[in-house]
C-alpha cells in the first residue's frame, strides 16, 4: 500500500463517499420520520378535507397502503427496509400521484435535464472565469482589467434567479429571441436529429446563461485574487530569470498553480450551485428535478419529494467525489508523501 | 483594531456599509414613510385602491392585483426581509461561534471531525431540504423561519471563528493563563472572547448573507411566514404568479428584485471588505 | 591562455527603492570588473546591497525599485543578441533572450524557487527549449547528464520538488543553471539555510560545475568562510558601496580596509562552523540616510577627521588590490 499512495488516496476517498452517503441518507430518514403522522394518513386527511368526504373504513385503507409502501412495522424495521430499497435497489417506492408508477421513473426522467443544464453551465463558467480571471490577475495594471474586475464584482453577487428574471424579460418576453419555458418544443418528437437538438439548445440557452453569467464572474474574481498572490512567489521570479516567455510563465507557472485551489473551490461550491439551478428551473419551468420537486411537494407526493432530496445529495456528493479523484492529476502534492 | 481603522482600510467595505445603512434606515423609518405615502392605511390591506394602476406621482410603483400601493409594500417588505435575515444571522452566528469555538479550542480529533461535518453541511444542497422542512411545518412564524434558515447558514461563519480561536489559543498568554491555574472557563471569558469580538462580527456578516439568500430561496417559491407578513421575496413570487411580466407591469417584479440585489451586493461588499481588512494576506480585490 | 579582458565591467550602478518615507538607496554607486573563468565573491553584512546588486544585474528589480543609473558592459554576454553591450540598458525582450544562455541564476532561497506542480526535468527543459531548439529526447538526456554532474541520481528528473530534500533541491537548481553552458552564473547565498555538511557538498558541486563547463561564477554571501573556500577574488561591500576588492588570499592574509579587517577578525579559523558576524561594533546604517563622508566612519576605530566629510574613492593601492579608504589616500599623499 505504501508504494501506491495515489491508490490509498482513491480508496480512502471512496470509503468516505460511501460513509457520507449513508450518513446523509440516515439523517434524511430520521428527519422525515420525525414529522408527526405518516404521509398516507396526511394524504387521506387532505383528500377528505378537499372533497369534504369522509372515507368509510379509512383505517383499513390506510393500513393497506402503508403495507404496500413499506411504511408499516417499527422504526428500525422501516429503516433497514429503507436502506435496502434506496441504497441497494434504487427503489424509492411508488409515486403517490401516479400510483403505481415508481417514483424513480420520474426522477430519472428529470435527472438528465438537471445534470445537463448544470453540467454545461458549470463547465463553461469555471473554464471561462478561470482563464479570464487568470489574465486579469496577470495584467492587473491595465485599466481595462480594472474595469472588467469591477464589473465582475457586481455581477457575481446577483443571485442567478434574478439574472434569469432579467434575461427572461429582455430576451424572451421583450425581444422574443428565446422561448419562455420548457426544455424543448413540445411539438417535436424526441430524436437525435437537428430539429430536436436545436430546440433543446434554444430552450436551454437562457437558463444556462443565467447560471453562467453569475458563476463565471464569481470564478473570475476568485481566480484573479489567487493569481495576484501567486505573483509574489519565488518560483515566479525564478521563471523570469530563466528567460521564459510571458505566455509560458502564465500557463505553466501561474495558472497551473492556481488550479488546485480553484478545483477545490469548485467541489465546495457544488451544493450551492445546485440550489441556484433548481431555482432557475422553477423560473423557466425547465423539466429538471427542481420543477419536479416543487410539483411533487405541492401534490404531497411524499416518495418523489424524498427521492429528489436524496438524489440531490447523492448528485452533489458524487460530483465532489469525481473532482476529488481528479486532484492528484491537478496537483502532484496531493496524495504523494513529500520529504519536505 | 479600532473601528475607525477598520472602516477606512477598505473602500469596498465603506461602499457596502453605506448602501446597507441606507436600506436599514428606510426599513426603520417604514411607519413614517408609510404615513407619507398612503396615510394611516395598512399597506397590506386589499382593495384600498384600484388594481393595476399605472405608475404615477400618487403611486410611484403603481398598484398590484389587489389594489395595494406597491411602493408602500416594498418598504414594508424590505423591513421584514431585513428582520428575518438579521434574526437568522444572529441565530446562525450563535451556532457558528459555539461550534467554531469548540473546534478551535479542543483541537485534534474533535476539530477534524467538526471540520468534516461542516464541509458536509456546506456541500449538501440546502434548498430542497429547507423547502421540505418549511412546507412540513404548519404555521411558520418569523422566529421559527429564522431558526430554520440558521440551521444551514452557520457553516459560513464557523470557519472564521475556528481559525481565529486556533491562532488565539496558540498565543503565549493563554499558556501563561493555564500555568497560573486559571480554569478553562475563566481563560475563555477573560482572555479569548474579547479578542474574538471583531471576528464574531465578521462571522455575523458572512452568515447573514447566507441566511438572506436562503430566505429568498424559500420566498421565491412562495414559502414564508404566513398571514400579513410581506417580504421582498414573496413580492416577487406574487408578481410572477399574477403574470406581471406578460402584463407588462415590470415594476411589480423588478422593484423588489432591485431591492434584493441591493441587499445582496451591499452585504457581499461588506464581506469582501472585511476579509480584506482581517485577512491581510489576501491582496485587495480590486486595484491589485 | 586565459583572456585578460574583463568579462563584465560594472560601473556606478545605483538601485533605488521609492517609498512614502523617502528613497532607499540600497545600491549607491558600485563598480568593479568581473574577470573570465574566475569565482568572484561578493561579501558584506545583510543589508549592504549585495543581493540587490546582482538582482539589478539580472534585471529582476520590480517597482517600487528601479535601476537609477549605471552600466554593466559586456560584449561577450550580449554577443549574438544585440550590439548594445550594456546589460542595464537592453530592452526587456533583448535581455530575456540572453537569460540562461549567457547569464544564469541560483537564487537565494532556492527551496521555494522550484515550481511545485512541475517535475524537475520539465523545469530544466522548459528553460532549455526556450533558448535553443532541440528534440525533447535530447533535452531529457542532457538533463540526466546535468543531474549526474551535480551528484544527483537520474531518477530525480521525474520527481516533484516536494519529494526532494533541501540539499537536493539546491543541487537541482545548480544543475538547471548550467543547462545551456552560460558564461556567467550568479549564485545568491547558495549555502544559507542548509546544514553545514550539505553546505560543503553544495560548494563542492559549484566548483565541479565550474570545472565542467568553464564559466565565471559570482557568489554573493555574507558568510566569509564560503568565500574562503571557493572564491578567487573578493568584492567587499558596505552600505551600498564597494569597500575593497582583491584576490581572496590577499584579503584574508592582509585586509586593508578597516571593515574588511573587522569581517576577517570574526573568523579565527577558516575551518570553524558558520557563525553570524559579531565583531563589528555599532549598528548598520539605513539606506534612507547613509552616513556622510565615508559610510563606515561611525563604526571605524581608525576614523580620521576627513572621514566624516569626504567619501573616499576606490583606488588601486597595489596591483589588483583596490580600497576605498582615506588611510590609503593619506599614505599615498605622503609617499
Amino acid at each position: 500500500m505504501k508504494n501506491y499512495p495515489v491508490l490509498t488516496y482513491v480508496l480512502k476517498r471512496i470509503g468516505l463517499y460511501i460513509f457520507t452517503i449513508w450518513g446523509a441518507f440516515t439523517i434524511a430518514f430520521v428527519f422525515f420520520h420525525s414529522v408527526p403522522g405518516d404521509p398516507i394518513s396526511a394524504y387521506v386527511a387532505t383528500m377528505e378535507a378537499q372533497y369534504s368526504y369522509k372515507i368509510p373504513d379509512a383505517d383499513v385503507v390506510i393500513a393497506e397502503y402503508k403495507k404496500m409502501m413499506g411504511l408499516d412495522g417499527t422504526l428500525l424495521q422501516q429503516y433497514f427496509r429503507y436502506l435496502e430499497n434506496v441504497l441497494l435497489k434504487f427503489n424509492l417506492g411508488p409515486s403517490f400521484l401516479s400510483f403505481p408508477t415508481p417514483a424513480e421513473k420520474y426522477i430519472f426522467e428529470a435527472l438528465p435535464w438537471t445534470v445537463g443544464l448544470l453540467g454545461i453551465a458549470t463547465l463553461i463558467s469555471w473554464t471561462l472565469g478561470f482563464t479570464i480571471g487568470g489574465i486579469m490577475g496577470w495584467r492587473r495594471d491595465s485599466p481595462i482589467a480594472a474595469g472588467i474586475t469591477n464589473l465582475a464584482l457586481i455581477f457575481s453577487q446577483i443571485p442567478a434567479y434574478f439574472m434569469g428574471l432579467a434575461l427572461l424579460f429582455i430576451f424572451a418576453y421583450g425581444l422574443l429571441w428565446f422561448p419562455r419555458r420548457g426544455a424543448f418544443d413540445p411539438g417535436i418528437a424526441k430524436a437525435f436529429n437537428w430539429d430536436f437538438i436545436s430546440s433543446v439548445i434554444q430552450h436551454g440557452a437562457l437558463p444556462a446563461l443565467s447560471l453562467v453569467l453569475v458563476s463565471a464572474f464569481g470564478w473570475l474574481i476568485s481566480t484573479r485574487a489567487i493569481v495576484v498572490s501567486i505573483l509574489g512567489e519565488d518560483y515566479l521570479v525564478y521563471a523570469k530569470a530563466k528567460g521564459l516567455t510571458g505566455g509560458a510563465i502564465l500557463r505553466h507557472y501561474v495558472l497551473r498553480n492556481a488550479m488546485l485551489p480553484q478545483v477545490t473551490g469548485l467541489a465546495l461550491s457544488l451544493g450551492f450551485v445546485l440550489n441556484g439551478a433548481y431555482l432557475i428551473e422553477t423560473l423557466f419551468q425547465y423539466p429538471g428535478m427542481g420543477t419536479l420537486f416543487l410539483s411533487s411537494l405541492a401534490m404531497l407526493d411524499y416518495n418523489t419529494t424524498q427521492g429528489i432530496m436524496l438524489m440531490s445529495i447523492a448528485l452533489v456528493l458524487t460530483a465532489t467525489l469525481l473532482l476529488d479523484l481528479l486532484m492528484p492529476l491537478v496537483d502532484p502534492r496531493v496524495a504523494r508523501e513529500g520529504k519536505g | 483594531m479600532e473601528l475607525r481603522h477598520i472602516l477606512f482600510r477598505s473602500r469596498l467595505l465603506l461602499v457596502g456599509l453605506s448602501i446597507l445603512g441606507v436600506l436599514i434606515l428606510i426599513a426603520l423609518l417604514q411607519p413614517v414613510l408609510n404615513r407619507l405615502l398612503i396615510g394611516d392605511i395598512n399597506p397590506v390591506s386589499m382593495g384600498t385602491y384600484k388594481a393595476y394602476e399605472e405608475v404615477s406621482p400618487q403611486h410611484p410603483l403603481g398598484t398590484d392585483r389587489w389594489g395595494r400601493d406597491w411602493l408602500a409594500l416594498l418598504i414594508l417588505g424590505l423591513r421584514y426581509s431585513l428582520i428575518i435575515g438579521a434574526l437568522a444571522g444572529v441565530a446562525a452566528t450563535f451556532i457558528a461561534v459555539i461550534l467554531g469555538f469548540v473546534a478551535g479550542y479542543k483541537g485534534g480529533r474533535t476539530d477534524a471531525a467538526m471540520r468534516t461535518f461542516t464541509d458536509m453541511v456546506l456541500v449538501i444542497p440546502s434548498w430542497p431540504i429547507l423547502v421540505t422542512m418549511a412546507s412540513y411545518i404548519k404555521g411558520l412564524s418569523i422566529p421559527l423561519m429564522a431558526l430554520l434558515l440558521a440551521l444551514f447558514s452557520w457553516a459560513f461563519g464557523m470557519r472564521t471563528i475556528r481559525s481565529q480561536v486556533l491562532s488565539l489559543r496558540a498565543q503565549p498568554y493563554v499558556d501563561l493563563a493555564k500555568v497560573s491555574n486559571l480554569k478553562d472557563r475563566e481563560i475563555i471569558f477573560q482572555e479569548l472572547i474579547p479578542n474574538l469580538l471583531p471576528y464574531i462580527g465578521v462571522a455575523f456578516a458572512a452568515t447573514t448573507v447566507g441566511a438572506i439568500l436562503a430566505e429568498t430561496g424559500l420566498e421565491l417559491i412562495g414559502l414564508g411566514p404566513g398571514g400579513n407578513i410581506i417580504t421582498l421575496g414573496l413580492m416577487v413570487n406574487f408578481a410572477l404568479r399574477w403574470g406581471a411580466l406578460a402584463l407588462g407591469k415590470v415594476e411589480l417584479v423588478f422593484a423588489p428584485v432591485l431591492m434584493l440585489i441591493l441587499i445582496f451586493v451591499s452585504m457581499n461588499l461588506i464581506n469582501i471588505g472585511l476579509e480584506e481588512v482581517f485577512n491581510p494576506r489576501l491582496k485587495r480585490v480590486t486595484g491589485g | 591562455m586565459a583572456n585578460e579582458e574583463p568579462l563584465l565591467r560594472i560601473r556606478d550602478v545605483r538601485v533605488h527603492y521609492t517609498s512614502v518615507r523617502g528613497v532607499y538607496k540600497v545600491v549607491d554607486g558600485v563598480g568593479f570588473d568581473v574577470m573570465r573563468d574566475e569565482v568572484l565573491g561578493i561579501a558584506g553584512e545583510s543589508g549592504c546591497g549585495k543581493s540587490t546588486l546582482v538582482e539589478g544585474l539580472l534585471r529582476l528589480i520590480v517597482p517600487p525599485g528601479k535601476i537609477a543609473s549605471g552600466e554593466a558592459v559586456s560584449s561577450d554576454l550580449t554577443a549574438g543578441i544585440t550590439n548594445n553591450c550594456d546589460l542595464l540598458s537592453l530592452s526587456d525582450e533583448e535581455y530575456r533572450q540572453l537569460r540562461w544562455k549567457s547569464i544564469s541564476y541560483i537564487p537565494q532561497g532556492s527551496m521555494h524557487s522550484l515550481n511545485p506542480v512541475m517535475k524537475i526535468e520539465d523545469q530544466i527543459i522548459d528553460a532549455m527549449l526556450t533558448h535553443e531548439t532541440m528534440p525533447k529526447q535530447a533535452a531529457k538526456t542532457r538533463v540526466a547528464e546535468l543531474l549526474g554532474i551535480v551528484g544527483l541520481s537520474p531518477a530525480v528528473a521525474g520527481l516533484y520538488p516536494h519529494e526532494l530534500s533541501g540539499g537536493m533541491k539546491q543541487r537541482a537548481i545548480i544543475a538547471a543553471a548550467i543547462a545551456l553552458k552560460p558564461k556567467l552564473v550568479i549564485a545568491d547565498e547558495p549555502t544559507t539555510a542548509l546544514d553545514v555538511t550539505i553546505q560543503k557538498l553544495v560548494l563542492q558541486t559549484l566548483m565541479r560545475v565550474k570545472r565542467e563547463i568553464g564559466c565565471t561564477i559570482m557568489v554573493v554571501s555574507h558568510d566569509m568562510p564560503v568565500h574562503a573556500q571557493i572564491a578567487d577574488r573578493l568584492v567587499i561591500m558596505y552600505a551600498g558601496r564597494v569597500m575593497e576588492v582583491g584576490p581572496v588570499v590577499g584579503i584574508f592574509d592582509d585586509p586593508l580596509h578597516p571593515y574588511s579587517q573587522g569581517l576577517i577578525a570574526t573568523i579565527p579559523s577558516i575551518a570553524q562552523e558558520r557563525r553570524r558576524l559579531a565583531g563589528i561594533p555599532g549598528a548598520s546604517p539605513s539606506p534612507l540616510a547613509w552616513p556622510a563622508g565615508c559610510r563606515f566612519h561611525p563604526r571605524c576605530k581608525q576614523a580620521m577627521a576627513i572621514c566624516q566629510d569626504v567619501e573616499p574613492a576606490v583606488v588601486e593601492v597595489r596591483p589588483g588590490r583596490y580600497v576605498a579608504c582615506h588611510l590609503f589616500g593619506v599614505l599615498r599623499g605622503m609617499s
